[in-house]
């Protein structure tokens, strides 16, 4: 080498070696020799005899002199020659112990690799990846891998091996964990692919065939209950499994091999199974069952569906047979209160065992849609309901507990189709409660209000909340009348009065009725006091709808105070002058409507208790031909009698049939207000979507019906807001 | 135009083919056979022959003695046409304009003329794009004075009257229908729209689809007929 740098001195050059120093071929014979030695010494358990920094020099002068391939080739065979004498001494173990044997010959061939390795660095590092041939290592795994894990007396004993080990366990018995881990390590060692071919494919397939075995059985004898137990159980076993002697990447593997085989293949037969199925454990709150059953079926495709499908169909069949049970539908407070138990107990379920999941939820609250408005009765007795509990039934309840009774009212609420209807009956009935002064708190029916309003919007309650300032106004109207007028009044009967606006009440008709010449004065003097303060007014007497406090003395003078209803007090004022009237009699002094008169008569007459009258015949109806007589006997514990009824119930038949023609007529100006604004925006629009924009629009109150929309539609034809196209009959122009 | 009583269209049409020469366009214009010559003169003698002694309009007498002299029944549907000419505004009685105009637009000034014409006059109803028209013209002209829809009653007459010419199968369960389910008067849309039905959908139903849009009462009729097993029908 000649180049650059300082001049120098030309004492000596150093020149490259003129005549190559060729290395003795024997010399590479015998450099071979003393390697192969040291190998068999390494794989005899006689390496320390050995010198590390000699052999590596060997070996590294093998490969500077070109004897890499002879190096390479020398180590292959020995190796070779090796692992089949190894094989031998494999094979030739009995029964249990061959798994050791093979275990233990492993991890020594595993240390002298690492020391020939160690060995033979530089040719690793140089010859190999030069003439592309495998390294040392992974040429050492490989021989292994031929020689002996696939060598046809081992393959097949050691994987029936490690499978019947595996299955023993799985049927109890006790086996080497820890021997277990270091055969499938060495599997994976040799590579995934080796793991996989040669022991988990198998190892899948026959446990898929043990389990399908195994769920058959299962499912023969036991309960849904408990074969998802066991099912559970050998989940977690197969997974535990995993963990203590198999590759990690079995684990998905392998669970869903038991996924399939328990659980997809028999979820029908378990979810339907008789006396222990998924509808049983619901009817009974098996709350542990269900969870498990739920987290099972998690894993396989279409599980909670199948779940969810069978408990919607229960649901709906339950809740359809409830709201049709001709017995429940006497009762509506019982009614509503088993809609609420069942709302409750499934609430329940979804949230302990299905973990609040959200497609239950929905699957619920459709099916709770669907029955309820199976009852067209519905409306009415959740209004009763509420009623009921505003009357009496929150007696005691503390602010809280009114406020979740409430909530899960509404929640029935929402799944009403027909809002309007419920509108209605809430409306009657609110105004007999107010009238009647029997609420039980005035902030539960205010809480009650503000709920609908936030649901249904302001116009929903409009009309409630003026009842409610109708009796506000009313309470002050009449302080100021007995303030004002009191010398006026002097003895005569005290009044309360409620002014009701028109508007804001229920319609009622309000039929003739004579009052008695003490009450028609003082209700004259407020008349008259009324109208001087509110000009241009008219005012109606309801008498259908008042109350009295009458004071009575009876036979042996004992004195009782009634409360009786308007029509009773003038049928018994009547009898300050008479003893004995007949019927005809009171009808034509009262003037009351006949049905009513006789209603009034029978709860004064034939109901035990109560009968301030007393009738003859005795008969429980009431006649055109009966007499009635003041009961002097009449006798009662309580000095406060209470005989009027004003109590809200159910309707009977023939009123149901008037509320729901009212209802009717009331949607029609509905739709069609509907239609006409839809048709405003849209100018022209086809029939069907007509119909859909307009269902849409309404859904918060009613589902309105295709044919009477369409006979809206025609209704606004011949009144000109409308007019079909000439040629597409589908089609509405909007006329400006 | 004073003589001979034509239109102006028609007299400069003659005028000029005789080439302005005044006597070359009567020749021209009375060898016309299509435009007839209404005099109007004797129009209105024919009119004042059966208006009413106290009312300048013809009503019912005079149209009884009509229908007389022209040899049909006052049912006949002729008179519905003639009617539809006149752009009558009410049946039962034609105003002045409305009886002298009308004859004009047939082309006639006399009653034999016009007996004459009768059967022309049938034929219209033969015309599809007439017949609806006629049948149209037909509802306002049946009602009563003042009323937007019309009586159940009149209305089963006029279809049966109107139809017998189209020869609709359906028209007897169709009136039988009104009356047994019905009971109220018709409105507009759904009068003309049942010409539509009978022009379009089969005796048998077949091609009735339920998503057309047909006004309700024809809905029901169709269910009525379903119901009353007066169709088979084949979905």
């Amino acid at each position: 080498m000649s180049g650059g740098g300082p001049p120098r001195k030309r004492n000596f050059k150093i020149e490259a070696f003129k005549n190559r120093v060729e290395l003795d071929p024997k010399y590479a014979e015998r450099t071979w020799k003393v390697l192969e030695h040291a190998i068999h010494e390494i794989y005899n358990h006689n390496a320390s005899g050995l010198s590390f920094e000699e052999l590596y020099r060997s070996a590294y002068n093998m490969v500077l002199h070109k004897y890499g391939e002879k190096l390479y080739d020398g180590l292959q065979s020995t190796m070779t020659w090796r692992l089949k004498e190894i094989s031998k001494s494999i094979e030739a173990a009995q029964g249990g112990l061959f798994l050791e044997e093979l275990n233990a010959k492993w991890m020594d061939h595993n240390k002298a690799l690492q020391m020939i390795r160690d060995i033979l660095m530089y040719m690793d590092r140089t010859y190999v990846p030069t003439s592309h041939r495998t390294p040392v290592h992974e040429l050492g795994l490989n021989l292994w891998r031929d020689h002996i894990i696939r060598s046809p007396m081992i393959h097949s004993r050691l994987v029936n091996t490690l499978l019947d080990l595996i299955k023993g366990e799985r049927m109890g018995e006790v086996i080497n964990r820890g021997l277990m881990r270091s055969i499938t390590k060495m599997l994976m060692d040799l590579g995934p692919a080796v793991y996989q071919d040669d022991f988990e494919k198998l190892f899948l397939d026959v446990s898929a065939s043990f389990y399908s075995v195994e769920s058959q059985e299962f499912i023969e004898c036991c309960d849904c209950g408990n074969y998802l137990k066991k099912a559970e159980r050998r989940l977690n076993e197969e997974m535990e499994r995993v963990s203590h002697y198999l590759d990690a990447g079995s684990e998905a593997k392998i669970t869903s091999v038991v996924e399939k085989e328990m659980i997809a293949n028999h979820m029908h037969r378990l979810v339907h199974m008789e006396n222990s199925g998924l509808v049983n454990m619901l009817v009974d709150d098996r709350y542990e069952d269900l969870g498990r059953m739920y987290s099972l079926f998690r894993r396989v495709p279409d599980g909670l569906s199948t779940i969810r499908d069978v408990m919607t169909s229960y649901l709906r069949e339950t809740g359809k047979q409830l709201v049709m049970d001709p017995e429940s539908l006497k009762d509506p407070v019982e009614f509503v209160q088993r809609l609420l138990n069942e709302k409750d107990k499934h609430d329940k379920i979804i949230s302990v065992a299905f973990g609040n999941d959200k497609t239950f939820q929905n699957a619920l609250n459709s099916s709770f849609e669907y029955f309820i408005n199976l009852n067209n009765r519905s409306p009415e007795f959740i209004s009763l309901y509420v009623d009921d509990k505003l009357r009496k039934g929150l007696k005691g309840a503390t602010e809280e507990d009114v406020e979740v009774i409430m909530d899960k009212v509404m929640m029935l609420f929402r799944y009403l189709q027909e809002k309007d209807v419920f509108e209605k009956y809430y409306k009657q009935h609110l105004a007999k409660r107010l009238l009647s002064g029997k609420t039980v708190s005035d902030d539960a029916e205010r809480s009650m209000i503000v709920k609908l309003k936030t649901e249904c919007g302001y116009q929903f309650t409009s009309k409630l909340e003026g009842m409610f300032t109708d009796m506000k106004t009313s309470q002050d109207t009449m302080q100021d009348f007995y303030a004002k007028k009191s010398e006026e009044l002097g003895d005569g009967p005290t009044l309360d009065v409620h002014i009701l606006t028109t508007g804001s009440w229920p319609t009622q008709p309000s039929p003739p009725c004579n009052l008695p010449t003490e009450i028609l004065t003082v209700c004259e003097k407020f008349r008259a006091y009324y109208l001087g303060t509110h000009n241009g007014r008219r005012l109606t007497w309801q008498t259908n709808m008042g109350t009295a406090d009458i004071k009575a003395t009876f036979g042996k003078g004992q004195k009782h105070e009634l409360n009786v209803s308007t029509y009773q007090m003038c049928v018994l004022m009547l009898f300050n002058n008479a003893d004995g009237l007949t019927y005809k009699d009171i009808e034509r002094d009262t003037e009351i409507p006949a049905s009513d008169l006789k209603r009034c008569l029978q709860s004064l007459a034939c109901v035990k208790g109560k009968n301030v009258l007393r009738k003859e015949p005795m008969s429980k109806d009431i006649s055109e031909d009966d007499t009635f007589y003041f009961n002097d006997k009449f006798t009662s514990k309580l000095v406060k009698v209470k005989i009027g009824t004003v109590v809200a119930q159910k309707e009977s038949e023939p009123e149901k049939q008037e509320t729901r023609q009212r209802v009717e007529e009331d949607r029609k100006p509905q739709i069609e207000a509907a239609i006409v604004r839809i048709m405003k925006s849209r100018r022209v629009l086809d029939h069907n979507s007509i119909v859909a924009e307009v269902t849409k629009q309404l859904q918060a109150r009613f589902l309105p019906n295709p044919v009477v929309i369409k006979k809206r539609i025609e209704s606004l034809i011949e009144r000109e807001f409308l007019e079909r196209d000439k040629v597409d009959r589908k089609l509405y122009r909007y006329l400006a | 135009m004073a003589i001979t009583g034509a239109s102006e269209k028609a007299a400069l049409q003659a005028l000029k083919a005789s080439d302005w020469h005044l006597e070359g366009a009567f020749d021209v214009f009375y060898s016309q056979p299509q435009i007839a010559v209404a005099n109007t003169l004797h129009l209105e003698e024919v009119y004042n022959r059966y208006k009413e002694p106290d009312a300048d309009m013809i009503m019912v007498e005079g149209i009884s003695q009509l229908c007389n002299d022209l040899q049909v029944d006052p049912q006949d549907i002729v008179m519905l046409v003639i009617s539809w000419h006149m752009k009558a505004s009410t049946m039962c009685e034609f105003t002045r304009q409305e009886f002298i105009g009308g004859l004009q637009s047939i082309g006639v000034d006399s009653i034999e003329k016009l007996r004459e014409k009768l059967p022309s006059l049938r034929a219209e109803l033969k015309d599809d794009q007439k017949f609806r028209e006629i049948y149209n013209f037909a509802f306002a002209w049946a009602r009563e004075k003042g009323q937007k829809s019309l009586a159940l009653e009149t209305a089963i007459g006029m279809w049966r009257l109107l139809f017998a010419e189209r020869n609709w199968p359906l028209i007897d369960y169709w009136c039988q229908f009104l009356q047994v389910r019905h009971n109220k008067a018709i409105s507009r849309d759904t009068w003309a729209q049942l010409l539509e039905f009978v022009k379009t959908i089969d005796p048998q139903l077949t091609n009735y689809d339920e998503e057309d849009a047909w006004p309700y009462l024809i809905d029901e009729f169709v269910d009525y007929l379903k119901e009353n097993g007066l169709v088979q029908h084949r979905r």
